[in-house]
């Protein structure tokens, strides 16, 4: 099995709008894969869909060659858009309760991000800043060492400064053959990074390219050809 | 898996129900130190301590259930469930810990409550009393045979699978009301008044279809023996687990697989 993640005419509705319209999809192993689209263009759903949060509407989603079950969220390593930290924890329980439930969890690996980012791992979830709280979890899910990162608007709600670091820890903390697929829409930003883009409009899948062809045969940057192509 | 998410889950709990649970008894020892100075000075204190044992023990009775519902839809269905969902864990193991735990802290409650007024009723007198009941509760137990142990347990057994029956039919009413996009809560009161309708039409449908035979069966038991008596009194309580156990598996079923196969978190 080469591909991570398959999409078979993966249709996803919800009432009054079509999410996904008859997508077909391969992602391969090994690439960090840029999921780039407009606002409701039907990335986080795509990504929901992965994870087995949301059910699809018909079609299939593969990953691994597998339908969303207990075996794919072993390898997943999922940062949602919203925070989902049990507030009445501290960084200390968050990181025991990642360690208890996922294998591949790396505990050196979260203190060392905490304390580069300067974030004291006794304190409260609750007292954070939505900053501070989207840092520690992009800190957990970046420690897994895990097959497939979903990584869902990940650097939207951080600092310039830590989005840096945290990109520079994305790259170099994965291994050859995990996959990362990073959803947004601030691509300047995390285009030093990607091998892939996917991009996406209203449910259609509009391009899938390597970001070397874009830059050589088209001759611009993936930030310029996505303006291009969503121009309103 | 179970056990870890039992942990978890007891902690989250605990935080709510030990301090109420440390509040109860703290009452109940001032409401016994007021009982035993009963001074006419101390009258207004006295009554505003009484008053807020008894708040006390209707909030832990409230919180038991209100903690069930939040607990199953914070950590489940809202934010949470983002993370509880993408654990490596079969659904049903959610819908086990949640249970498990809801039955823990409405059993603890029980006995919290129970504790803190013998605390509060403790005597000499009163200590003689409890024990004299005791004993004539179990030499009434030994007249009646192994018989009347029998429909004890059925009746611990009935109360538990009553509990957790109920329960289930409220994860049943939550997780059907968040198939809504926009009325989760209304959908949701109205899934949990729409179980009981259908409770009562089965059970009336089934008592309407056996009248006959149950009013016959209870008229002959009216000349039968005790020990006649004793068992029809099993067949009635093993007949009512059974109904309370059916009711709860088609719950847990539902819940089960909605969660598995509609699941729309947000």
């Amino acid at each position: 099995m080469e591909n991570i993640l398959e999409c078979q005419n993966l249709v996803k509705f919800f009432p009054g709008c079509l999410a996904l319209n008859s997508v077909n999809l391969t992602v391969p192993k090994g690439r960090i894969v840029g999921l780039l689209g407009p606002n409701g263009s039907g990335k986080s759903t795509m990504i929901k869909l992965a994870n087995g949060l949301i059910t699809p509407t018909s079609g299939k989603i593969l990953i691994d060659g597998m339908e969303p079950g207990i075996e794919t969220k072993k390898m997943i390593s999922y940062l949602p858009e919203r925070t989902y930290l049990n507030d009445w924890m501290n960084v200390n329980n968050m990181i025991e309760f990642f360690a208890d439930f996922y294998q591949d969890f790396n505990k050196q690996k979260a203190y060392d991000m905490l304390r580069r980012l300067g974030v004291d791992p006794s304190h409260r979830l609750k007292t954070m800043s939505k900053g501070t709280k989207e840092k520690v979890q992009l800190i957990l899910v970046m420690s897994r060492e895990a097959k497939l990162y979903l990584l869902d608007e990940p650097i939207g709600g951080v600092d310039p400064a830590a989005r840096d670091y945290i990109l520079d820890t994305i790259i170099s903390n994965y291994s050859e053959d995990a996959t990362i697929i990073i959803s947004t829409h601030l691509i300047a930003d995390v285009e030093k990074v990607l091998d892939e883009v996917i991009f996406i409009n209203q449910g259609n899948i509009v391009l899938t390219s390597t970001v070397d062809d874009i830059r050589e045969k088209e001759n611009k940057s993936v930030d310029a050809l996505f303006r291009e192509v969503f121009k309103c | 898996m179970l056990k870890k998410l039992l942990k978890y889950e007891i902690e989250a709990t605990a935080r709510i129900f030990l301090p109420m649970y440390a509040l109860l008894i703290v009452f109940a020892l001032i409401n016994k130190f007021f009982i035993a100075v009963n001074a006419d000075y101390l009258k207004i204190p006295q009554v505003i301590s009484a008053t807020l044992f008894v708040a006390i023990i209707v909030g832990i009775c409230v919180m038991t259930l209100v903690v069930t519902i939040q607990r199953y839809n914070k950590n489940l269905l809202s934010d949470e469930g983002y993370l509880s969902f993408t654990l490596p864990v079969k659904t049903h193991t959610h819908i086990d810990c949640k249970m498990i735990v809801s039955l823990m802290w409405a059993v603890l409650s029980v006995l919290t409550s129970l504790v803190s007024i013998l605390v509060l009723a403790a005597n000499d007198k009163t200590m003689v009393t409890i024990q004299q009941v005791f004993i004539d509760c179990i030499n009434l137990l030994n007249k009646v045979g192994p018989g009347g142990y029998m429909i004890l347990l059925e009746s611990l057994v009935l109360m538990v699978i009553g509990v957790l029956s109920q329960v289930l039919s409220i994860y049943a009413a939550i997780t059907i009301g968040n198939l809504s996009s926009k009325h989760k809560i209304l959908l949701g009161i109205g899934a949990y008044l729409g179980f009981g309708v259908i409770e009562q039409i089965i059970t009336s449908v089934l008592a309407s279809s056996f009248e006959g035979t149950i009013s016959r069966y209870f008229e002959s038991l009216r000349l039968a023996a005790v020990s006649d008596q004793v068992l029809a009194a099993q067949y009635v309580l093993l007949a009512l687990v059974i109904y309370m156990f059916v009711f709860g598996a088609a719950y847990y079923f539902l819940t089960n697989w909605l969660l598995k196969k509609k699941l729309n978190l947000e």
